[in-house]
């Protein structure tokens, strides 16, 4: 007897991932809420440091990788990169939102603003207008091929950005403080204890979004299937009682 | 094939191109603050116009008169000083030595703000001695 639904159906180690995600999001919490000192300027204020920072991190990499999948979807017409790219701009947008959110609330009793428009923050909002357009671009086109192609090049749009976001402190004058952990590992200017932290909530945000991906990727095959076998014509969409079709 | 490398190849030169001309741009145009030694090359350029300045708050320049909520203080690039005066109380983590971006406009040589941003470094430190736990706990009670 075969089960016609077994692939569509939620394996079950999704949500033993996300059991697992739990306990390891309460640790991150503690560490930065209670076991990280405070800072010698900030005191408690670098607490939202660990949020602000890993989850601006986890969305340049989701970004990037939208713009990754996107590419391989221009490249070789695979319907598989098209969805994995927008599972990736889905989060891209959200974390990308937060990174707004708590750099807001963590810039107000720092920096003594919720916002100004120098170039570190200017180019953010660049980011995410461009994720939200890629989503309006997605929403507006019907043809899969069209709309994958079309949304490929405003990931890859917003992606070329990254570069001077990410070092847009370093490059221009503005009041977002420069990067303290330099990925060439020229230098650290940042406590041990405070480093660890940021890198533990940096990993938790990680596999928030490597959840969170899976899950998209996989309901995003589904559409995709249903999608296909709508313009087939193997299955018929009937409408509700009462719905007239024009 | 060969066509696909060719778009890729374009695809990417055009990308480059663009970069760097919106590195020059931002670069050039996109100065977020002015430097005090700046201000002082060529004041009729800004004048009276309102304008963002930069630099470190000099040291024991600060002064806070509680009753009529004035700050005054001094804001340096190293090389060229100006007094600052602003209506209102200082934000936290202001101090001297510390970096801010104030925002207003020059009366003759005082700067007159009515934005104080701190722009604090990238480092951070903990702070001395060991934490609490026992104050911890009391406090979360």
């Amino acid at each position: 007897m075969t089960d016609a639904t077994a692939p569509l159906r939620r394996p079950r180690w999704m949500t033993i991932y996300w059991v697992a995600v739990g306990p390891m999001f309460a640790i991150a919490a503690y560490l930065g809420l209670v076991a990280s000192p405070r800072d010698v300027n900030q005191g408690d204020l670098i607490r939202i440091m660990y949020a602000h920072v890993s989850v601006a991190w986890i969305g340049f990499v989701a970004v990037g990788l939208t713009a990754l999948f996107g590419a391989l979807y221009l490249w070789r017409g695979k319907r598989g990169d098209d969805v994995r790219s927008a599972a990736s701009a889905e989060m891209g947008l959200l974390f990308s939102a937060l990174t707004i959110v708590g750099g807001m609330t963590y810039s107000k009793p720092t920096l003594n603003t919720f916002w100004t428009w120098d170039a570190k923050l200017t180019l953010t909002a660049i980011m995410v207008a461009l994720m939200v357009g890629y989503f309006v671009v997605r929403g507006l086109i019907d043809d899969p091929v069209r709309r994958g192609r079309v949304s490929a090049v405003v990931a890859i749009v917003a992606a070329a950005s990254l570069p001077f976001n990410y070092l847009a402190a370093e490059w221009f004058r503005t009041l977002h403080p420069a990067k303290s952990v330099a990925l060439d590992g020229s230098g650290v200017t940042m406590d041990g204890t405070m480093l660890g932290v940021l890198l533990f909530t940096t990993v938790v945000a990680g596999l928030i979004y490597l959840g969170f991906m899976l899950e998209r990727v996989r309901l995003g095959r589904i559409e995709a299937e249903l999608e296909e076998a709508r313009t087939r014509g193997a299955v018929r969409t009937v409408a509700p009682e009462g719905v007239v079709r024009v | 094939m060969k066509r696909k490398w060719g778009y890729a190849v374009a695809g990417v030169a055009v990308l480059v191109i663009a970069g760097a001309m919106i590195y020059q741009a931002l670069a050039t145009s996109l100065v977020y603050f002015v430097l005090p030694n700046e201000y002082a090359a060529e004041p009729e350029r800004y004048d009276a116009r309102r304008l963002r300045l930069g630099g470190i708050v000099a040291d024991q320049s600060v002064a806070f008169d509680e009753s009529d909520l004035r700050l005054t203080f001094l804001v340096t690039d190293g090389i060229v000083s100006f007094p600052v005066s602003h209506f209102g109380a200082p934000p936290d983590l202001f101090e001297e030595n510390v970096g801010v971006v104030i925002e207003g406009h020059f009366e003759g040589e005082v700067f007159m703000s009515d934005n104080v941003l701190v722009r604090h470094s990238e480092v951070y430190e903990a702070e001395e001695g060991v934490i609490d736990v026992e104050a911890l706990r009391e406090s979360l009670k």
